[in-house]
């Protein structure tokens, strides 16, 4: 019978049972000892009371022979025996009872002795007394008397005694039977015992070797098994502890299988090669990869010296690496160059470790030859960044977020007059006027430097006055932009020294204003003349003549105008378009763009339909009136004779919107967007045709930017166009918009 | 209408002259210098005086101060007539007391009707105060 008991219960049965087993016997055995020695204690009563009867008996004997002595001799000799009889007879008396005990014929018996002797012994008192009154005749009488009573008393006593002793001599016959029954009794359960105690001991013994000796030995033989790689035996019967630690074991085992398989599969499909080498340098085991990394199977380099891999240059290096490798006792790598069964080189890096234990060197070996050619190309990249920037005409600089410099290129060191090392670690205050009036050492004035600077020109371009070392201050452009390294957040400073264009900008506005003056002087003469002959101011000129100075006129107004926008395109382009910014009504700006270009519309047969408004804008009313009649003059010029150019004002939102519609040929959607640019027309012959510079429309564009405002066509090709443009209402008044320059 | 010229270039003042007197049929009376204008400015009282700005010695600025003291000129309006294209310092001239400002090259033809609905702006604004 299998039980499915745990080792821990199989533990209390082997200790218990026997212990059981144990108490049961002791149990048997105190109870039959115990049964000896009542018997024997039974006996040794039976005996006394006997000896007692005896005695008592026999003490009334000597007290009859006392009392006849007494009688017959009055010797006190006698009296005094007497007298000692009776005082021992109860004494002996009780001593008898108090061994009878519970029993109740023997207690009977006792009683009547009691009787038996309390008469005697007065019978002998009345004899005794009489004797000693001298009544000699009454105590003769007496003592017939009392010889026959005593004699009669002497009798019962002694069967009465007899009665008592007979159950006694009967129960001390029969003691040594019973005794000698009881020992043979404990021999046999001392034997019964002892044969049962080692009858359960080898039963124990045998269930133990059965139920976990041989388990145990399955657990040993498993591990011996898992060992070795084999197949372990299969799992143990039961749920004790035994079984249990099998279960675990197999599990142990599945999972070291599962580990193993995965180990082998990583080793397998490892894109680097897993080897191991010994003592001598030969490869002991390698991972299939090295086909890929080599070009050589595993059979092929096994036992080979992996330094015959190595190109000689690298001999002397790898033999040191694995000298190292060895020492260090631990994880260690190193690199080196190796040659590929097809000739070509590999760089590998080596990840190693040795193991004393094994006297080996485990390696996993990295192509890194990929790795190698990116770095190389990437310090190439850096060392031509690094040129790049040293040969930069552009000053750069690198500083922390406090502004303290930490490197410089050479332009910077050129354009500031220092050597790098003389700038690293100062603060870029030293670089600027700023620091004629600021101290590098006060915080809050770093502080409000490094402000200011931020304000200006992080991630815009900034003009400041510069500081050469020498004391002479310069202006710069500088652009701050923030960038992330190792350390932090660094800005990185592009620096100009713009003397030369400020140079030239002077030049440039020195020469606008000779053209201004210079040329507009002369050609105000012209023009006046032309005009003035042309009109007949001075007399009627024959036909021909007034032809030929209505061309001069023609040609005169048409190099004022370019000269005025060229003028205006500068102006916009260097941001210096002056205007003047006021809250004006419609109706002035309208009706003095009307005033200008009636004349014009009325000679070309267009009719001009100004939409009267009474809007108030926040305007420069000139410059107004300049988009104006720019937008007015290309509509009639773009207009079939005959048609209508009209001017309509309307709030739209935030805005006042004025459009200027045609009803011309229309633009091709393709020059839309190109309209606005410089010297755009949408047919190249237009401004010979039309007359115009090309210039208006982008003059129109900066003006309205200027006005923080916005400009745009709305075309069909063949049915007209609405030129259109957006500025603030007076309600929306702000500060004075930011000229934009016009590319 | 009388008007005054001040301007040193005398082709233009020539032509200023000419656009005003024959197109426009005012009296015309000419000043090539600052000094020049000032006398004669004191002497014609014209009704409207035609001032150059860059002028040599006394330019066009300091000329309309100095037209501003004497109490015969000061309520004269002045006009400029300039090739100078800042209009900031338009600005600056009308605040000297300037009615406008008016650039060269000019249109002879227009001229006059300019100056005239200058001055009419001008005594319209003048009679919105009084009243």
């Amino acid at each position: 019978m299998q039980l499915n008991l745990r080792l821990s219960h199989k533990g209390i049965i082997l200790v218990a049972v026997p212990l059981i087993f144990e108490v049961v016997f002791l149990a048997a055995l105190t109870f039959l000892l115990r049964q000896a020695e009542i018997e024997v204690q039974r006996q040794v009563r039976s005996k006394a009371i006997i000896s007692q009867a005896n005695t008592l008996s026999k003490l009334f004997y000597d007290a009859g022979v006392a009392m006849g002595g007494y009688s017959i001799t009055k010797s006190p000799l006698f009296s005094d025996r007497y007298d000692k009889i009776v005082h021992q007879i109860p004494q002996d008396l009780e001593e008898l009872k108090s061994l009878v005990g519970d029993n109740s014929r023997q207690q009977q018996i006792l009683q009547n002795l009691q009787v038996i002797t309390v008469t005697g012994l007065k019978i002998l008192g009345e004899a005794k007394s009489a004797i000693d009154d001298n009544r000699v005749d009454v105590a003769q009488f007496r003592a017939r008397h009392m010889y026959k009573e005593i004699r009669s008393l002497a009798d019962r006593l002694q069967d009465e005694l007899r009665g008592l002793t007979e159950d006694e001599r009967k129960i001390e016959s029969e003691s040594p039977e019973v005794q000698n029954r009881n020992r043979m009794l404990v021999k046999s359960i001392l034997v019964v015992g002892v044969l049962l105690n080692i009858a359960i001991a080898i039963a124990l013994a045998l269930y133990f070797s059965r139920g976990i000796t041989r388990r145990l030995n399955v657990l040993t033989d498993n591990s011996i098994r898992l060992a070795r790689a084999e197949p372990l035996n299969p799992p143990l019967d039961g749920q004790d502890e035994i079984a249990h630690l099998d279960g675990v074991f197999h599990s142990m085992a599945d999972a070291l299988n599962e580990a193993t398989r995965k180990e082998r599969a990583v080793i397998e499909n490892s894109a680097d090669v897993i080897c191991s080498i010994d003592m001598d340098g030969k490869f002991v085991a390698v991972s299939p990869a090295c086909k890929a990394i080599w070009g050589f199977r595993p059979d092929e380099l096994m036992g080979r010296r992996f330094i015959e891999l190595v190109i000689p240059e690298d001999h002397q290096e790898t033999i040191r690496a694995v000298r190292a490798v060895r020492a260090e006792k631990g994880n260690t790598e190193f690199e080196n160059r190796t040659r590929r069964k097809d000739g070509t080189i590999v760089t590998i890096l080596w990840s190693t470790y040795w193991s004393e234990t094994e006297r080996s060197m485990f390696c996993v070996a990295h192509d890194i030859t990929e790795r190698k050619l990116a770095e190389e190309a990437t310090k190439a990249s850096e060392a031509r960044i690094r040129k790049i920037i040293e040969n930069m005409l552009v000053g750069l600089l690198i500083c922390t977020k406090d502004g303290y410099i930490e490197s410089v290129n050479p332009a910077s060191e050129k354009m500031f007059g220092y050597r790098a090392d003389n700038l690293v670690g100062r603060h870029l205050l030293c670089l600027f006027r700023d620091s004629t009036l600021f101290s590098d050492e006060n915080q809050a004035d770093l502080n409000s430097f490094m402000e200011d600077l931020f304000s200006k020109a992080f991630n815009r371009i900034g003009e400041f006055d510069a500081l050469k070392r020498g004391g002479e201050d310069f202006p710069i452009q500088i652009s701050l932009s923030e960038f992330e390294n190792s350390e932090g957040t660094r800005y990185l400073a592009n620096i100009m020294d713009v003397s030369e264009r400020r140079e030239v900008e002077r030049l440039k506005k020195e020469f606008v204003s000779t053209v201004s003056h210079e040329l507009r002087t002369p050609l105000t003469s012209i023009r006046g003349s032309l005009t003035l002959l042309s009109v007949g101011a001075l007399g009627v000129l024959p036909e021909q003549a007034k032809k030929v100075v209505t061309i001069a006129e023609r040609n005169t107004i048409r190099l004022i105008t370019l000269i005025n926008d060229i003028l205006d395109i500068e102006k916009l382009e260097s941001g210096k378009l002056d205007m003047v910014m006021e809250n004006i009504n419609m109706t002035s700006v309208l009706d003095r763009s009307s005033e200008s270009v009636r004349a014009f519309a009325e000679q070309n047969g267009i009719n001009l339909e100004i939409i009267p408004s009474a809007v108030n804008v926040y305007a420069d009313g000139d410059r107004l009136v300049q988009v104006l009649v720019n937008l007015v003059s290309n509509a009639v010029k773009f207009s079939p004779k005959g048609a209508t150019v009209t001017v309509a004002v309307q709030e739209v939102q935030n805005w006042v919107e004025v459009k200027v519609i045609d009803r011309g040929r229309g633009i091709p959607e393709k020059f839309k967007n190109s309209l606005f640019q410089r010297f755009q027309q949408v047919e190249a012959s237009d401004a010979k045709k039309k007359g115009g510079t090309g210039l208006g429309l982008a003059i129109c564009k900066g003006i309205i930017e200027a006005h923080g405002g916005n400009i745009g066509v709305d075309s069909e090709e063949g049915k007209g166009s609405i030129f259109w443009f957006r500025i603030p209402p007076a309600s929306s008044r702000v500060q004075h918009p930011v000229p934009v320059p016009v590319r | 209408m009388k008007i005054l010229i001040i301007d040193d270039e005398e082709d233009t003042r020539s032509i200023a002259s000419m656009s005003l007197g024959l197109l426009g049929g005012a009296d015309v009376v000419e000043a090539a210098s600052g000094a020049e204008g000032l006398r004669k400015a004191a002497e014609e009282l014209p009704d409207v005086i035609i001032l150059d700005l860059m002028m040599p010695e006394m330019d066009g600025t300091q000329t309309l101060t100095n037209l501003r003291k004497n109490p015969l000129t000061q309520n004269i309006p002045v006009i400029f007539l300039t090739v100078k294209g800042m209009f900031s310092e338009f600005d600056n001239l009308r605040h000297l007391g300037a009615l406008a400002v008016l650039t060269k090259p000019f249109d002879p033809t227009m001229l006059t009707t300019q100056i005239t609905n200058i001055l009419e702006a001008n005594s319209q604004s003048l009679k919105k105060e009084g009243a």
